[in-house]
């Protein structure tokens, strides 16, 4: 009889204490009202800007870039807060940059980083269009910007590596891209730039062993047997420099580039 | 006589281009004997993706991921 009871008190008990355990959920809120002009209008430029925001990315994401600068061009215009000010900016950018129009993607990527100096992808893209549109000292800065943002990412280093090859300051590109190279040693392609970098510093010898390590990596690389086959020559060996062309033609895709091995090919 | 007129005009344009990318090759085959400068670097990274208004801090934004990965296929490099 006492265990019976003491068994039911204890059931009781847990009865009682288990709503405090168990998960609860709030009720039902009440819709949101308001008869204010400027609550009202404020709503209404939240909303168009969350429309425009996904109607601009879904066209992007299908590569529609001429539908997209609307939808975003009118975000701006709304002048949201951050992050969707320097978001909007950057995803005009590159909407302006799939359309060829680099000047106008430069100026935006430049205002979403005021805004969001902390941006890696704008930061990243604006390298991207600098390089593309030849701007190399542009380029240049752009890149010093991005791996302050960014000191430890690949982009960052094999953007920074590129814009410094083009400006001729080699000590940087060396860095960057053996900064690459320790990172992933697979990496044929950083492999072939520090080759350049070696050649143009006037280190044939290795820029050859970067080269062959491109290609031991990549026997398919074209552009590596190419530059292999221009630094077999320059050391004078003639005859390994035609089979160096003579792969190149046979695995490069790019007409131009196959189209010089060949001619160098048939003049060894 | 027009038609044959203008099939010779076609085949004397086609040579003169032809001649012309030839000639373009060669010097830049020359070229390139001399100057290493003129061998080109890799291509530029890929433009990222868009970005929705959560922003580059919102969950999942794969533009921003590139950016700041620190292994070259997480950054979507270029392989050639």
């Amino acid at each position: 009889m006492i265990a019976r009871a003491v068994v039911a008190s204890l059931l009781a008990l847990a009865a009682a204490t288990g709503s405090a355990w168990a998960q609860t959920y709030p009720g039902n809120a009440t819709a949101p009202r308001t008869t204010d002009p400027g609550a009202l209008a404020a709503r209404a430029r939240d909303r168009e800007i969350h429309e425009r925001f996904a109607r601009g990315v879904a066209a992007e994401e299908k590569g529609d870039w001429a539908a997209a600068v609307p939808e975003f061009a009118r975000v701006i215009v709304l002048d949201p807060p951050e992050p969707k000010g320097s978001t909007a900016r950057y995803d005009l950018a590159i909407a302006d940059a799939h359309l060829g129009r680099d000047d106008a993607a430069v100026t935006l990527l430049d205002e979403a980083l005021h805004r969001d100096p902390g941006f890696a992808a704008a930061a990243a893209t604006l390298v991207a269009v600098q390089l593309r549109r030849g701007n190399v000292s542009g380029a240049r800065t752009a890149a010093d910007r991005f791996v302050a943002i960014a000191p430890s990412a690949a982009m960052a280093h094999y953007s920074r590596g590129l814009a410094a090859l083009q400006g001729g300051d080699l000590t940087t590109a060396r860095g960057d891209f053996r900064a690459l190279l320790d990172a992933d040693p697979s990496y044929a392609v950083a492999h072939y730039d520090l080759a350049l970098v070696e050649l143009r510093d006037g280190h044939d010898d290795v820029a050859q062993f970067e080269l062959q390590r491109a290609l031991a990596l990549a026997p398919g690389y074209a552009r590596a047997r190419f530059a292999l086959g221009t630094v077999l020559l320059r050391g004078g060996r003639r005859a390994d420099a035609r089979v160096a062309f003579d792969r190149c033609a046979h695995d490069a895709e790019d007409p131009a580039l196959r189209a010089l091995a060949i001619d160098l090919r048939d003049k060894l | 006589m027009m038609t044959r007129m203008r099939d010779l005009q076609r085949w004397a344009i086609a040579a003169a281009l032809a001649l012309s990318v030839g000639a373009g090759v060669a010097a830049g085959a020359e070229l390139l004997q001399g100057d290493p400068a003129l061998l080109a670097s890799s291509a530029p990274p890929a433009l990222l993706g868009p970005i929705t208004e959560a922003g580059r801090t919102g969950w999942n934004c794969a533009p921003e991921h590139a950016a700041t990965a620190r292994s070259v296929t997480s950054a979507g490099l270029p392989r050639d």
